[in-house]
């Protein structure tokens, strides 16, 4: 076994599923749990040795993990602006 | 030391700067104002299109409550987060390790690996239904 392998044995790739959670808990429910089963997917392809596949979907937990924690953060942006805006209309 | 390291490390520390003071200006947010009497929190999209409680529901109002050190309050309102904080912490930290030993790497994989994400997703779930059905 070369070294780059035994390397790829020792720490399986990122699976995103701490920041999964939180974007469940936090931002975007429905994006949160495609993170968790990207996670989950993360894991499997990891365990059953196919070590490009484990890669492919930590990118892809990844990238539904920052659609979630975005969505959240631009509707809470807009949920405080719209408020402001209607706090500053009816200021009277 | 090389210059990249260097600039890398710098940049890391500044992210962390901005991340800390975020976090401590949401910590007095949410420590001081309680987000069910205030209308300046956002509600949850979820619950305003289907008015059904999503597993995140209820969460602003666990964290003022924890921060208040209302452990009772915390649970009522969003028990999935409060028992998810002693779990995500223990993932930052096993995440933080760069070189791990092997038998840290066997309870890694026992509690982070393919079973256990299929657990938590199963718990998730099972939240989402069960705080509706009760």
């Amino acid at each position: 076994m070369d070294i780059n392998e035994y390397l790829k044995l020792q720490t399986p790739p990122k699976s995103y599923l701490i920041e999964s959670i939180l974007v469940t808990v936090f931002c975007c429910m429905p994006f949160g749990i495609i993170g968790i089963v990207n996670a989950s997917n993360v894991e499997s392809f990891y365990k059953n040795g196919d070590y490009e596949g484990a890669e492919e979907a930590s990118k892809k937990a990844k990238r539904w993990m920052i659609i979630g924690l975005v969505s959240g953060f631009v509707f809470g942006t807009l949920y405080f602006l719209l408020l402001m805006a209607d706090a500053f209309l009816n200021f009277d | 030391m090389s210059l990249d390291e260097t600039q890398k490390s710098s940049g890391k520390r500044f992210k962390i700067l901005i991340f800390s003071i975020i976090a401590l200006i949401l910590v007095v947010i949410y420590g001081l104002i309680d987000p069910s009497t205030s209308h300046f929190f956002p509600k949850c999209p979820v619950k305003s299109l289907t008015h059904y409680d999503c597993p995140g529901c209820g969460s602003q109002r666990a964290i003022h409550a924890l921060l208040n050190f209302e452990f009772r309050e915390a649970f009522r309102q969003n028990a999935l987060l409060v028992l998810a904080l002693p779990y995500l912490t223990l993932g930052v930290f096993f995440n933080l390790i760069k070189k791990p030993s092997e038998n840290m790497m066997r309870w890694r994989n026992r509690l982070f690996g393919h079973h256990a994400t299929l657990i938590v997703l199963g718990i998730v779930i099972a939240f989402a239904v069960l705080r509706n059905v009760f």
